[in-house]
């Protein structure tokens, strides 16, 4: 494929890329992101992202497609040669309705759930300054290492601001949570998302896409009424997810289910190959099922030969028909 | 399917992150101000290294520690337009913010920071107080709801003193002369845990977790607890919670999050309690003993009782409007004394 050809595609996909987002008419973040995208693919010329349907998208502001290939680097500086990543995140509460007969009130970051995926290179500077603006004493918990006072098991309280600043290390898929006691209901109601550290040389090009799995106690009886991919129950089993026939597609997967003590990930008609906690640059396993217990997760790699609709679901089947079930509608190649 | 963040100004200051947050090399921020600047690069080396003694974190501190900075500079309402425009990243941001000019933040440069500081004098008390008047509001629930044998819905009110609060003031009991106290906080949330059964246990347990925190209060000198111009601060920090509680309790105009709702209840109940405590005292000496009084009275009749009534009785809109005024009055009564 000749660089010309690549560069009107991104050139397509910033346009496009506004409306899949849903920010019409907000169109400097739109901008933003489609910039990322943009730089992303001149990066990797092969990969075709076929586009979610936009309607749904647009009418109602950030729904789970906003979050499936949705980056977030922070804003760039440099400091004593270092390159900084810095994230801006404000803990809120907000309603989400799940289906038509439950509304939820979550505790979030930016008024989403689940959170920014935050995304930096190994050995970047990281710093997230945290604004609890949410009414009980919250905290952001990264997974990796780091100092102890960074560690983010300390409360800080409604009102406050508290900075994390950490080296992002070691490369992989990481997560961020809430750990103020009762850990599960921070969770649970929705304080957590994806990080991930870059190897210093990048994977090859790929699909990437995020899927968080989780739960919703709405009743406070600590058992999950709801599960979902990506913050909403059954989302994409009423939206599929298009992706391009004989493409690698590279999932960042992470169980935050709370209350349960383990769901697998299953993908229908292929098998992945398994990169455990994306710790390796070389996969470690072939399976088309996968368990983890809460808050593991790991890169699964795969492409589909035949197009088609494919399911994926963890095969603890009650969470998959309460909400955690998707599906993947394979386009051919035009 | 619907996915409506409900609030328009919630979602466009999401999309204002957003921006902030997604610009990558294109921020405004560093394309407009040489992010190599020597300003910039000291505060980072800065954040990183061993700080002053006695500084301001200009993220956390309470209006009565900015109001030094309002003071030193002579600019009014500084205290609450630092607070209004938080977070910083940086101690800089109070100029790119338009809170300062730089020749006023070079004055005040050496005061503040953003950084986790150890907290000294008034603010230290302060702090020290409302935390404990925080986990004094959820016992109060608490003690609601064990007395109506719902120890279940008592039980997350029980944990919170200890989960959520506790660790943050412990270093602080001996210095205070205070006596531990967590052993009988999770001793009477096991108890409740386990169902309650014995209920003269129960009580005893509960009573003796309320006279902890009482007595964990009162490391705090008694002329401090009764100068008003402490209490008010202390009332502040239980109400700006409380609002948020009760905003967190509400969805589809309903209460749909009992315990946020019982949280709330509980802070407005101690405050009110400190309130009328120091009254008398704020009538001598000012005309917002009145507007405070009334818009206490308005406050906790949001809360009629432990169990939410089927409709609010207020919006989260109406209750954040009677702390604001709530607080107001109390600002001036604290800078005049």
């Amino acid at each position: 494929m000749s660089n010309r050809h690549a560069s009107e595609k991104a050139k397509l996909w910033n346009r496009r890329q506004l409306l899949q987002a849903g920010f019409v008419g907000l169109g400097v973040t739109g901008v933003a992101i489609a910039l990322e995208y943009a730089r992303r693919l001149n990066f990797s010329p092969t990969v075709k992202v076929p586009l979610p349907p936009t309607e749904a998208a647009i009418a109602e502001g950030f729904t789970p497609f906003t979050f499936l290939r949705e980056f977030d680097y922070g804003t760039v500086t440099q400091e004593n040669g270092r390159t900084v990543r810095e994230f801006r995140v404000e803990a809120r509460t907000s309603p989400i309705r799940l289906n038509s007969a439950t509304t939820f009130i979550t505790w979030n970051l930016n008024g989403r759930v689940p959170g920014p995926t935050f995304r930096a290179k190994e050995g970047d500077r990281i710093r997230v300054i945290f604004f609890n603006k949410a009414g009980h004493s919250h905290s952001l918990h990264f997974h990796g290492i780091h100092e102890a006072k960074m560690d983010g098991v300390k409360p800080v309280r409604n009102g406050a601001v508290f900075i994390y600043e950490f080296d992002a290390e070691p490369y992989g898929v990481h997560l961020y949570h809430c750990h103020v006691a009762p850990v599960t209901r921070h969770i649970n109601k929705g304080l957590y998302g994806m990080f991930i550290v870059d190897p210093p040389k990048p994977r090859p090009p790929a699909d990437e896409i995020v899927l968080i799995m989780a739960g919703y106690d709405v009743n406070n009886d600590k058992k999950n009424e709801l599960y979902a991919f990506n913050g909403l129950p059954d989302y994409y089993m009423h939206h599929p997810i298009p992706i391009q026939q004989n493409q690698l597609i590279r999932l960042y997967v992470l169980n935050m289910i709370e209350f349960d003590v383990a769901a697998t990930f299953h993908l229908h008609a292929n098998l992945f190959q398994v990169y455990p906690t994306g710790r390796t640059l070389e996969p470690q396993e072939e399976t088309d099922v996968i368990t983890m217990g809460t808050a593991e997760r790991h890169i699964l790699e795969f492409s589909y030969r035949y197009p088609g609709k494919y399911m994926f679901h963890p095969h603890q089947d009650e969470m998959a028909e309460a909400g955690c079930m998707g599906l993947f509608d394979v386009v051919e190649k035009a | 399917m619907k996915f409506i963040f409900q609030f328009l100004g919630l979602f466009l200051s999401t999309v204002c992150v957003a921006v902030l947050v997604s610009c990558g090399n294109q921020s405004p921020d560093t394309s407009s101000t040489p992010a190599s600047s020597p300003t910039s690069q000291n505060a980072s080396t800065g954040q990183m290294a061993h700080s002053g003694h006695a500084k301001i974190n200009i993220n956390t501190a309470i209006l009565s520690e900015l109001d030094k900075l309002e003071a030193k500079l002579g600019i009014p309402a500084l205290s609450h337009k630092i607070q209004a425009s938080r977070p910083y990243g940086k101690t800089e941001e109070l100029v790119s913010k338009n809170l300062l000019t730089q020749e006023q933040f070079d004055q005040i440069k050496d005061m503040v920071t953003v950084e986790d500081v150890v907290l000294t004098g008034e603010a230290k008390d302060v702090d020290y107080m409302t935390k404990l008047g925080l986990m004094k509001g959820h016992l109060l629930v608490a003690g609601e709801l064990l007395k109506i044998q719902k120890p279940k819905e008592a039980e997350p009110h029980i944990g919170h003193p200890v989960e959520e609060i506790y660790a943050d003031v412990e270093e602080q009991f001996r210095e205070r002369n205070v006596k531990d106290f967590k052993n009988e906080l999770i001793a009477l949330q096991d108890l409740v845990k386990a169902g309650a059964k014995d209920s003269a246990k129960v009580n005893a347990d509960f009573k003796a977790s309320m006279q902890a925190v009482d007595g964990a209060i009162a490391g705090i000198p008694a002329a401090q607890r009764q100068s008003p111009r402490f209490v008010l601060q202390v009332i502040n920090g239980l109400l700006d919670t409380a609002v948020a509680e009760y905003t967190a309790s509400i969805a589809d105009g309903k209460i749909s999050q009992i315990i946020e709702y019982q949280d709330s209840r509980g802070f407005v109940v101690y405050a009110n309690d400190l309130y009328q405590d120091i009254a008398s005292q704020v009538a001598q000496k000012s005309e917002s003993d009145k507007v405070i009084r009334e818009n206490m009275a308005n406050l906790i009749k949001v809360w009629p009782s432990v169990t939410p009534p089927k409709t609010p009785v207020m919006s989260p809109e109406e209750v954040s409007q009677l702390v604001k005024s709530i607080g107001l009055s109390s600002q001036k009564v604290i800078q005049s004394m």
